[in-house]
């Protein structure tokens, strides 16, 4: 077979460009590796954690209300129906996504897909080997759950894949890994009974994320996990009929070994560059694995394009997408250059924290001339009426210039209420800006006009002493 | 009878040249060198001769086209009478007007019959056919374009050569040739837009198996059904990738960024203005942005390409004022000469361009005058007319030498100086037609006789309007003697990229002081306009005098170059 253009791999990244690029008018062949298109994003990842993320934000919900005059009886959970609802709704989207690319004459082909040549792939699936070849192709073979060396393989050692198939639920989940995914898996665990134990290497949880957004997190988990233990490492895991036994070194690290029913290892990802053997199309590989590409998402073989999670972080599905799009339009002649400013980046904890642009520990490591407005949600109306005070939005903007450089918010819906920030330095605003935008009263969005504002010297919600 | 397409030939740097006269008409008996038609290039007009003697057969060009090299002047029809080849093209006046001479030579090469060539009749079905080559079926393509042609009349091609290549809006495809033969016609340009069918070329091919006709339509590659498409593609596309490497242009996008200048990344415009100054090109750091806080907006990108399209940018000049000359009396209104009107846009640009200083000086030319006298009837027997301007020439290498800087040019980009290690003197011609600069070569390689003769000769056609263009380029330096008519002094403008320019003005008789008592001294009055972004004034009072000192060196002037 052959086509203009191939995709390798059918996340969001890689259809997306499939699909602009057909919308295009270019002939366009998706190579997926999974039955399902969408990816890790839809079938493995962001979508299924949400759903069981809201499912753990009802029970903690209704459960926080008992002091407040309603109270309900203890949840009772049925892990199947809970499972078949999250299945439910991946598979409407993965539905939805083959219609629309039947819709739109991508065709797609189901199998494991290497380079043999700069022209040519080779698939093996569920038919015949077959050998495609293109004249262009955009990579998007995205990354895997990276694993730890050493440990055995037994079924109660799970990846974020395993953990979101919500198998029988463990009485205590050790969690090796405190950033993103593990801190939002746990989420789901603790809010289902069980009982978590977080292990992280380094010395913070959410490494690179601002210290005063990850506090109010780390205050509300601290309370209800059974234990978070920062700059330790796992030494050992080993396999027993009653569980999983860990042993610790470090400084958090518990006197002796301790028994799981489950871990989630959840150290990162990693790229699958070498998997699709990029290599043998003359395609160059970092030494993280990842490819390099330049504005236009062109590898060093100009007409290998590569996208998304395989060409390094932030690894995040809406940079893979857009990405693709841009991929899609050089390669159908178009001059298109991913230029976003920010990349927004959330964690769906609860509280969510989200962050777009320049953080501060970044600002302050670059010593910046930078200024904050910040405004805590404890003065906000909306934010107590949800029966939640310890969410904060803070804005930082550049002093010479007044523009709006980076912003984060940690509460309900924070991961919601980025997107204005990441619109207001796409745009170029300053905190008159923002704040003279009329915000609807009362909402949560209220607190990132007013976070312009403490900077602009024009809040009247809270009191702040003038600056010199 | 043999016919010679006569097509205009390399005529310098210039493409695009307007036809301001044709000599000939269909009939014409021509000798060789007889003129064909006059072109006008930016500097002057030229004849453009014909290569041998015949009979035209048809003309192609009429006065206002505008042609460059290679474009189809006229057909002459040879005199000898070698009937050898059949022509396929009923186009031309007469049949197989497009067949070169050398008919006879290519039909030994394709190993036809060449005993039978003579009384072949055109189109026969003996040792040759001309087929005509079509686009295939190129899927569903049409109105596409020719981005290349690989080949041209009277290429021997094999077949399986690459003749066009078409850029479909996927990819670029080659059309390969249908089976081998002669080039005889090529019927499409680069920039056509053809479609299945379309006439590319005419194919003269050896017709052993009567195969031709059936074979007239070429059948290349890529054809819209389903194995052979998929045997296609990949080569399309590894065309494509093959031009890639090359370097060439492709199928495919272009290799980098239109736009992506240091200002793009840190410029006060949203997304959408992003995209859309990528899209035109535009270096959002050159933009100043007119929206709130100095935004940029859409709006202020596009005005930045219109101002850049029409060349004034934001600073154009200001207009001089219309004036309706008729209500004040009777008018009279001449177009400008050709000359003049190649010349104002020139002479301008250095005017708004070139920060102009005029130095002015005087030589001693006493001496000179006295020692160009005395050598003028010897110089009259071998032919020469040494005027003064041969010695202030002279003068001005010797200057030059000495101060190289003089010998430079400016870099488009106005970052560095080009210096020049030759020299290339300019001297600015009176003609009817008008000013003329015509350039004496080596000009540093030649003795006061040497550049006598060159002014002589470049003189000489400058006035009879023979002038070739190469003749009018590469000046370093240029000179403009007013002398012969009067004055004192003028500010001549610098003939840019030039650096500097020499007028010389009428020399006369004044007193000068000397041991003690004026005495009468022949002084020519030196007025040097020169580049003050690249000289100083200084420098430029330094090379007058130093000119001056030259045409006072008479022994110096005189000197045989070794």
């Amino acid at each position: 077979m052959t086509a203009q253009l191939v995709v390798l791999g059918a996340g969001p990244g890689g259809y997306t460009a499939a699909f602009r690029a057909a919308d295009l008018g270019m002939e366009v062949i998706l190579v997926e590796r999974r039955r399902e298109l969408g990816g890790v994003c839809l079938n493995v990842g962001c979508i299924p954690s949400k759903a069981l993320l809201h499912a753990a934000r009802v029970i903690e919900e209704t459960r926080e209300m008992a002091p407040h005059g309603i109270r309900f009886g203890a949840p009772a959970i049925e892990a199947g129906k809970l499972r078949g609802w999250k299945d439910g709704v991946v598979g409407r989207m993965t539905d939805g996504l083959a219609a629309l690319a039947r819709r739109r004459k991508v065709e797609v082909v189901q199998g494991t897909a290497r380079f043999v040549s700069p022209h040519e792939l080779e698939v093996t699936g569920a038919g015949p080997r077959q050998t495609l070849a293109f004249a262009q192709c955009i990579v998007a073979a995205g990354s895997e759950a990276a694993g730890l060396p050493g440990f055995p393989d037994d079924p109660r050692i799970m990846d974020s894949t395993a953990a979101l198939e919500l198998g029988e639920l463990p009485e205590r989940l050790l969690v090796i890994g405190g950033g993103i995914i593990g801190l939002e898996l746990a989420t789901v665990y603790e809010a289902l009974g069980v009982r978590v134990t977080i292990v992280e290497l380094t010395d913070t949880l959410m490494p690179g994320t601002d210290r005063d957004l990850v506090k109010p997190l780390l205050k509300r988990i601290e309370k209800r996990y059974e234990r978070i233990m920062t700059g330790t490492k796992v030494t050992s895991l080993a396999a027993e009929p009653d569980g999983i036994r860990a042993t610790f070194e470090g400084k958090g690290a518990p006197d002796a070994s301790e028994l799981y029913g489950r871990v989630l290892v959840a150290v990162g990802r990693r790229p699958n560059a070498v998997s699709i053997a990029a290599d043998k199309a003359g395609v160059r590989i970092d030494d993280n694995g990842f490819i390099p590409v330049d504005q236009q998402m062109r590898s060093n073989v100009s007409h290998i394009f590569a996208i998304g999670d395989i060409v390094g972080p932030p690894l995040l599905a809406h940079k893979a997408s857009h990405q693709g799009k841009v991929a899609a339009e050089v390669a159908h002649g178009g001059k298109r250059a991913f230029d976003a400013r920010v990349i927004p980046a959330v964690a769906y904890t609860d509280p969510e924290i989200a962050w777009a642009g320049v953080t501060e520990e970044e600002a302050r490591a670059d010593g910046l001339d930078y200024g904050r407005g910040a405004f805590p949600w404890a003065a906000s109306g909306r934010s107590l009426a949800l029966n939640r005070d310890e969410g904060i939005t803070k804005l930082l903007f550049d002093r010479k210039s007044g523009r709006l450089i980076g912003g984060g918010i940690v509460g309900t819906n924070a991961g919601d209420l980025i997107s204005e920030v990441a619109l207001a330095i796409e745009m170029g605003c300053d905190a008159a800006d923002i704040g003279l935008t009329v915000h609807p009263h009362p909402t949560l969005s209220e607190t990132v006009a007013f976070a312009a504002e403490a900077w602009d010297g024009t809040l009247t919600d809270l009191y702040l002493p003038k600056r010199s | 009878m043999a016919a010679q397409t006569i097509r205009v030939p390399n005529i310098g740097d210039f493409s695009d040249v307007e036809v301001i006269e044709v000599h000939v008409r269909e009939g014409d008996t021509l000798a060789a060198e007889d003129p064909l038609i006059t072109l006008e290039t930016e500097k002057a007009a030229m004849d453009v001769p014909s290569p041998q003697a015949g009979k035209v057969a048809a003309v192609s060009v009429r006065p206002g086209d505008r042609v460059s090299e290679g474009t189809e002047i006229c057909v002459l029809e040879g005199e000898g009478g070698d009937e050898a080849a059949p022509g396929e093209d009923g186009e031309s006046a007469e049949g197989g007007a497009e067949e070169g001479p050398d008919a006879q030579a290519r039909a030994d090469d394709q190993g036809a019959d060449t005993g039978d060539e003579e009384s072949a009749p055109a189109r026969s079905d003996g040792a040759k056919t001309v087929i005509a080559v079509e686009v295939p079926d190129i899927g569903d393509f049409s109105d596409v374009e020719v981005i290349d042609v690989q080949v041209s009349a009277g290429d021997e091609i094999a077949a399986e050569d690459p003749l066009i290549t078409l850029e479909t809006e996927k990819a670029a495809m080659d059309v390969p040739a249908p089976r081998p033969g002669r080039v005889t016609e090529v019927h499409v340009e680069t920039g056509d837009r053809v479609s299945k069918g379309d006439r590319i070329l005419s194919l003269e091919v050896a017709d052993g198996d009567g195969e031709a006709k059936a074979t007239a339509r070429a059948e290349p590659e890529p054809i819209g059904k389903s194995e052979d498409r998929d045997a296609a593609r990949p080569r399309a596309a590894v065309e494509s990738a093959r031009r890639e490497a090359d370097g060439t242009p492709s199928a495919g996008p272009p290799a980098g960024l239109a736009a992506s200048g240091p200002g793009f990344a840190k410029a006060h415009a949203s997304p959408g203005v992003r995209k859309l100054a990528r899209e035109l090109g535009v270096d959002l750091g050159r933009v100043k942005g007119s929206g709130r806080k100095g935004r940029i907006t859409g709006e202020d990108v596009k005005a930045w390409v219109k101002s850049a399209l029409s060349g004034g940018g934001p600073s154009a000049l200001p207009k001089v004022p219309e004036v309706d000359f008729a209500r004040y009396g009777e008018i009279e209104i001449r177009p400008l000469g050709r000359i003049r009107r190649f010349a104002a846009p020139r002479l301008q640009a250095s005017w708004i361009n070139v920060p102009h200083v005029t130095q002015f000086d005087e030589a001693d030319i006493t001496d000179m005058e006295d020692m160009r006298a005395s050598l003028k009837g010897q110089a009259e027997t071998r032919g020469l007319k040494l005027t003064p301007l041969a010695f202030v020439m002279r003068a001005c290498v010797k200057a030059l030498q000495a101060f190289p800087n003089f010998n430079a040019s400016l870099d488009a980009a106005g970052e560095n100086l080009v210096s020049k290690q030759y020299l290339h003197i300019g001297f600015a011609a009176d003609t009817e037609q008008g000013l003329l600069v015509p350039v004496v070569r080596d000009a540093d390689k030649k003795d006061i006789y040497e550049l006598a003769e060159a002014l002589g000769t470049l003189s000489g056609k400058a006035r009879a309007g023979k002038l070739k263009a190469e003749e009018m380029q590469g000046g370093c330096f240029t000179i403009s003697s007013l002398g012969g008519i009067g004055g004192t002094a003028f500010t001549p403008i610098v003939n840019a990229p030039e650096l500097a320019i020499l007028g010389v003005s009428r020399a006369r008789m004044a007193p000068a002081y000397r041991d003690g008592g004026f005495v009468p001294r022949l002084m020519l009055p030196l007025s040097l306009s020169y580049d003050h972004r690249v000289i100083d004034g200084a420098e430029a009072a330094r090379f007058t005098r130093a000119l001056a000192a030259a045409l006072e060196d008479v022994p110096g002037l005189v000197q045989a170059i070794p």
